[in-house]
Formats: structure tokens, sequence, C-alpha cells
């Protein structure tokens, strides 16, 4: 029987993963784009994920997209909720997982799911940046980092500067307040972590905690929110090295389910 | 067009034209009552031979009610009070103002204030409104509504009319029932916005002439053979779930509004008015006997039993809350109210709604992955 090549398009909104699967298991490829919908990061995505795996559009059965996007990526065979897609992709990163969390560009989720995968029940983050990857972009940016530094500073820190505001708008003032006082950076930083695991552990806990917890999204990259979401939550969480491409993943499997029932 | 949708465009246009009611309200020389929700005593209005216009908000950017409500105030009644700030509404002779929330208690002052030209009736109804001195309460205190409406019409008005107008109510609330069953019935002839549309223009037209409508809707409806389709088939529950825009997510997903805990909707239409030898103690009554709302005295939250009702008798797969963006009643019935579901079985979503909302995006992404969960 020949392989089943699926495709899975997260298209995020502030980036685009990409990911291709060979028989819903075997990863070939993938590709993220630091760029969302409406850019040229979804079509970037694509190519450089077939490139990589030496493939053209055709050799692709199913392309399935999910993501704030994925209603206007072109071509797509399914379109699927990401949070339908981020259940099946942490359910096939971490088998035991019961709760996920999802913290992406502009938004947070808590997903419960069960043994199967199958999504149970879920609730999203209201309509504010705060505790989401957008907020951590604005505080970068006011500290004068990158986002990618976050991580380092905040395991350096020696204390913890908290940061009492749930608005990004207001959070900003708060910590440009912090740095005219002269306060410790590192410190700093872990009380914006302190803040996004303050906001995300009660969406958590609106939906009922179920452990083991898998976190997925861009935000899981960074140790020092996942470390400060932990000491709330009171609990570990597994985060695999694939966290960010969840989504692409869960959207392969779907495609491949979808293909297989038609093969 | 087939006869379905001919009639429902009749419906969806005077539903979304509600300044053109108005307009020929005045023409034709009718005074007009505004009424703000919720469960006013509208057939007073009607039996003085005054048109009651419903007063929903709307879906609109606002910028002088702010002067009046903070930001964390629901946009029903920022957006009603802004139409009447623009001098949207200047025809009415009046509006009815309940005091059943703490922004709605508001409301009036900030009215007499800032509209003036107005003016303002306030009704107050019994929290309390099943024990026997509730009931009285609020038949007193409708019997004073009454008196202000006879000011504003000019004319006593006599039992007789009243019993009347309760007459056509009943009527029409028959009629808004069969409507809605025959709706569920057909999911693929009446989509949720279509069914909201001819539910909700009954608040803008004479009731007598909704109820003539909406019999031939339905009767032409059930005509017709049974729906084929396997739609998903869901309760909404809420104050308002008249959002176009989300109301065409639900129709994109293949989602059927099979029965309704809506204010808007069911709130007026579930619960006749029962015949006493006093109407007015019969529409206190009525309220005694209301159940499904926030905004209701609900010490034991039937509205989480009336819900579970409905849903295991409408077969449904599922209840889409709309919850009205910084509703604390709404939201304080929330978690009683969920935890009656799962104890059922029964899977909900809760989606934020607020009609200066211009983008329903996050929404889109809840109901579809509901829609995908139930769909296994």
């Amino acid at each position: 029987m020949a392989d089943l090549l699926t495709l899975g398009m997260d298209v995020g909104s502030t980036t685009s993963k990409c990911l291709i699967l060979r028989n819903g298991e075997e990863v070939l490829a993938s590709a993220l784009v630091p760029a969302g919908t409406g850019t040229s990061g979804p079509s970037r995505a694509l190519e450089e994920a077939l490139a990589s795996a030496g493939l053209a559009r055709e050799d692709v059965a199913v392309l399935t997209a999910t993501g704030y996007g994925r209603s206007t990526f072109p071509g797509a065979d399914y379109v699927v909720s990401e949070l339908s897609c981020h259940a099946l992709g942490a359910h096939a990163l971490c088998e035991e997982a019961r709760t996920v969390i999802d913290i992406g560009g502009q938004d947070a989720k808590a997903l419960r799911i069960g043994p199967d995968g199958k999504l149970e029940s879920f609730l999203m983050n209201d309509k504010c940046a705060a505790g989401t990857g957008r907020f951590l972009e604005v505080m970068a940016r006011v500290l004068e980092k990158d986002v990618s530094d976050l991580a380092e500073m905040d395991e350096q820190a020696e204390g913890i500067v908290p940061i009492s505001s749930t608005c990004t708008v207001f959070a900003e003032s708060e910590v440009i307040s912090q740095l005219a006082k002269g306060v410790d950076l590192c410190s700093l930083v872990k009380g914006i972590h302190a803040s996004v695991a303050v906001r995300t552990a009660a969406l958590a806990r609106r939906l009922g905690v179920v452990p083991p917890i898998a976190m997925t999204g861009g935000v899981a990259r960074n140790a020092g929110v996942v470390h400060a979401l932990e000491s709330e939550l009171g609990t570990s969480i597994r985060v695999s090295p694939l966290a960010q491409m969840a989504g692409a993943l869960g959207a392969a499997i779907y495609g491949y389910r979808k293909g297989s029932e038609s093969a | 067009m087939s006869d379905v949708k001919r009639m429902l465009a009749e419906l969806q246009g005077i539903c979304n034209n509600p300044k053109a009611q108005l307009d020929a309200a005045l023409e034709r020389e009718q005074k007009v009552v505004g009424v703000l929700p919720y469960f006013c005593p509208e057939e007073l209005v009607y039996a003085a031979g005054m048109l009651p216009f419903g007063l929903w908000g709307a879906e609109m950017q606002t910028s002088l009610s702010g002067r009046y409500y903070p930001a964390f105030t629901c946009s029903l009644l920022h957006t009603a009070l802004e139409l009447g700030l623009q001098g949207k509404l200047d025809g009415l002779s009046a509006i009815m103002v309940p005091m059943c929330c703490d922004s709605l208690k508001c409301f009036g002052p900030n009215w007499k204030y800032g509209v003036g030209s107005v003016p303002v009736i306030d009704v107050a109804w019994a929290q309390n409104r099943k024990i026997p001195a509730g009931e009285e309460f609020t038949r007193a205190r409708f019997r004073a509504v009454l008196a202000k409406l006879e000011e504003v019409a000019g004319k006593p008005v006599s039992d007789e009319e009243i019993a009347a107008a309760v007459a056509i109510y009943n009527a029409n609330r028959a009629a808004l029932r069969a409507f809605s069953a025959a709706a569920a019935a057909h999911p693929d002839e009446v989509s949720p916005l279509e069914r909201c549309e001819a539910i909700k223009a009954g608040y803008f037209m004479d009731r007598a002439e909704h109820t003539a409508k909406l019999q031939a809707l339905t009767e032409a409806l059930n005509a017709l053979p049974k729906g084929s389709g396997k739609p998903l088939r869901l309760i909404t529950t809420g104050i308002l779930a008249d959002s176009p825009a989300l109301l065409g997510i639900l129709e994109e997903q293949g989602i059927a509004i099979v029965d309704d805990q809506v204010a808007q909707e069911s709130g007026f239409f579930r619960t006749d008015v029962p015949a006493t030898a006093d109407p007015v103690a019969g529409m206190s009554q009525r309220l005694a006997m209301l159940e499904g709302c926030s905004i209701l005295f609900d010490p034991e939250k039937e509205r989480g039993r009336e819900l579970v009702r409905l849903a295991q008798g409408a077969d449904a797969d599922g209840v889409l809350w709309i919850m009205a963006k910084f509703c604390d009643p709404e939201e304080f019935d929330y978690v009683p109210v969920k935890r009656m579901l799962d104890k059922a079985g029964i899977p909900l979503l809760a989606v934020e709604y607020d009609q200066q909302a211009g983008s329903f995006e996050q929404a889109r992404s809840a109901i579809e992955a509901f829609a995908e969960m139930l769909r296994g």
C-alpha cells in the first residue's frame, strides 16, 4: 500500500507552521515562518516544508488548514478549528495528557482531551492580549530585548518584581515605572512571566485541571512561563520540542484520518 | 422565491428597519412607546392604542453614552442610550424602563438627563414575584404604569381594553411558539438568523399583524416535508441572540436552533398571561410564572432545570450560551447552570457577545470547535 502523505498548515496570528506526515506518524518535514495570517508567511511555510521533504504539492494527498487564518488559506482539503487540531497534536506528542494549555500569539486556550485525543471541552481567553504571546512581545519591546531572550533572563533572576496588572496596556505602564525605578531586569521578566501564569492558570482552573498537563503553542518554548505556570498550578507540565507545531501536527493527523477513511 | 422565503424576507425587512415602523406609526398619528427589556407590561401600551416599540440596543459604536455609563456596562444599554442621545428615538412619546438590574436602575436617570425630550415611565416589579405580596406589589405597580400611560395616550384605558390586548398578546405568543416549532422541524428552510428575525420583528410592529404573518409562515412551513438534513441541534440561552454575524456562523457550521431560552425570544412567548378577572393581576401572575432568565429572582436556579428539560425535550446535541458581555446576572448564573447541564451530560459552550464588537473570529473558532466536538 502506498504511503499516505498529509500536510497540516497552522496559519496563526503571528506565525505560520507547516508539517508533513507520512502515514499519520512519521514527521517528514516541518517549517515555521514568523509571519502569520494575511502575510506571505503561510505560503512560505508551505514551500519550505515541501522543499525540506523534497516533495511537490501534488505529492501530498490531504492538506488540512487550521489556525486563525485557516479559512483564507487556499487549496485546503479540510478546514478544522485550532482547538481540535491542538487536541490531536498534543495527544500525539504526549499520549497521557488530559489537559492541554495552548498559548499562542493572541489567545490562550485550555483543553480537556480524552484518552483517544478527542476534544471533550475547552475554554478560550477573553478578548484581551494579556496572558498571550502578544503580551510577552510587548513587554520584550519595552525592555529592548528579543522575546526569545526572556526565558534565559528569567533563569538568571535572583528575585521577582510583581506585575499586578492583568491588562497589557496597563502592565506596559507598570513595567515602564519599574524600569524608571531601576529594578533588576531579570527579576522584572520573572514578574512578567508570573503574571502570564496567573492569568493562564485561572483559565485552566475554570475548565478544571486534570493531570497530566501538556503545553502547546509558541509560548511553550519559554521555560520561564512554563515554570511559573507549574508553580501556579502546583504540578508539572509536559512540553514537547514540537510543542509549537502541535496545531500543524494535529491538522496533518486529521488529514491522515480523513484520507484513510476515503482510501 | 418560495412562499416561505418571501414571508421570511418580509419579516426580515421589518426587523432590520425598525425606524421605518416608527415613522409609519407616527405618519398614521399613532403614538409609540419605547419598551426596554425585561418583562415590561407591553400589553398596557397596546391597550392604550399606542405601539410598543422594543428597545434592544443595536450593533453600533457608541460615543455619547460614555458620558453616562462606564465602559463595563452591557452594550444593550450603552447602545439603547446612544440611540436616544443621537436623537434617533425622538418620535417616541415615552419609554418604559424596568429597574431589574443595576445598570437598568441608572438608565432612567441617565435618559432623563441626557435625552429629556422623551419622558421615562419607571417600571417596578417585585423580585419576590411568586409570593402573594409580590404578586400584589407587581399588580399595583403595573396599575401605576397604566396611569402614566393614560397620561401619555391622553385617554383612559378600560379593563376590557386591557383584556383585549392581553388576548392579542397571548395569540401572538401562541403563534411564536408554533413558528419556533415549525422552524425547528425545517432547519433547511429557516436559518438561525431568519428564525431570530421573524421573532424579533414583533417588537416593532402591531402584534396582531405579526401574528397573522407568523401564522401564514408557519402554515407554509408545516405544509413542507420535514428537513432531510442532519444539522447539529442546539438550544440557545442568554439575553440576546440576534447578531447576524454570530448566527451566520451557526448556519455555516450546519447548526439549527431547535429551541431557545433567550430573553428576547422565548422569554417573551413561552408563558401566556393567565385568564383572571382583573387582567392586570393576570399580567402580574405571568411574571410570577416566568422562568429561565437571569434577571428573574431564581434562588433554586430553575433556569438550569428548564434548560435541561428543553435540551432533552428537543433532543438537542448541546446548549449555546450567548453571554452578554458585562452582564453580571448572566455571569452569576453560569456556574450553577453549567453544573446542572454537566450533571445531565449536556455539552455547553458560552460565547461572549458585545453589540459594539466588530469581529467575531474568536467566537467563530469556539463555535467551530464545539461543532467538531459534538460531531465527534
